[in-house]
């Protein structure tokens, strides 16, 4: 406990700064995961299906990468208000509370980060599908010719 | 005239003469009521996780992409064909290559070793 009172001040100027840059990260981030699809993977199905092709398996990846990117929003948040509430906790009077508050922040953080790993995961899940879809375009394109 | 005046204004009841006071009360209630709907709405959407403009932000506000002019967005209706193929396939390709290059949220800043701070042996 002594040295969290010791540490305390130096803590806390970590955390804040750390607080400040996951919210840019949050912000930059999320723009371009809500990016990928809206912009992309929602437009493409749409136009794919109204030509009447067989958009299952990417309409499949669409609604998992949305899934998981809804969880990564509500998994930010989560973190971010435990991480605020671990940041007004007077570490030199309460050294116990605000070691577990951060605790649980640090286990929150892992979360969003396994989030965004899945992200990634579905980006290429897409690609994939993507990649099968336009195979399957040409064979049938190439069988009508 | 006057005595006139005098009967119709003891004639009036409280609420009749304290209209504008009623008013005023009223417009500060509704719009404390909104207010409060709003802050609550602004905390529970996750918005406030998107506020930069908070204090505690300032020294990051700036580094913001405020604009995704550079993501383009791909047709939603048309025809399918091969040139509409590669098409997608490059602006989806590009854009993957960005949303991958950063591994958000790695790293463990918060291991108490990091932090400085040592497991309490005790919570008495």
């Amino acid at each position: 406990m002594g040295r969290i009172r010791s540490s305390c001040v130096s803590a806390k100027n970590t955390l804040n700064q750390l607080h400040a840059n996951d919210a840019l990260l949050r912000v930059n981030r999320g723009q371009m995961y809500e990016s990928m699809s809206t912009k992309l993977m929602a437009r493409f199905n749409a136009r794919a299906d109204s030509n009447h092709l067989n958009v299952k398996d990417l309409m499949a990846v669409t609604q998992d990468y949305d899934t998981t990117l809804t969880k990564f929003r509500d998994d930010y948040k989560s973190y971010e208000e435990q991480l605020y509430a671990a940041l007004n906790i007077d570490c030199s009077k309460e050294p116990v509370s605000f070691y577990d508050a951060i605790a649980i922040a640090r286990t929150q953080r892992a979360q969003v980060h396994a989030d965004v790993i899945k992200l990634h995961q579905y980006i290429d899940e897409y690609q994939a599908a993507f990649d099968a879809f336009t195979a399957d375009f040409n064979k049938s394109n190439g069988a009508a010719n | 005239m006057n005595e006139q005046s005098d009967v119709l204004a003891e004639d009036l009841s409280f609420w009749d003469k304290h209209r504008f006071l009623l008013l005023i009360a009223l417009t500060v209630g509704i719009a404390l009521v909104l207010v409060g709907i709003s802050m609550t709405l602004y905390a529970s959407s996750g918005t406030a996780q998107l506020d930069l403009s908070r204090p505690g932000y300032r020294s990051v506000s700036s580094q913001a992409v405020n604009t995704d002019s550079d993501f383009e967005n791909y047709a939603s209706s048309g025809q399918i064909n091969k040139a509409a193929l590669t098409e997608f396939n490059a602006l989806y390709q590009k854009q993957a290559v960005k949303a991958k290059a950063v591994d958000a949220f790695s790293g463990d800043p918060l291991d108490p070793d990091v932090l400085e701070i040592s497991a309490p042996t005790s919570t008495n």
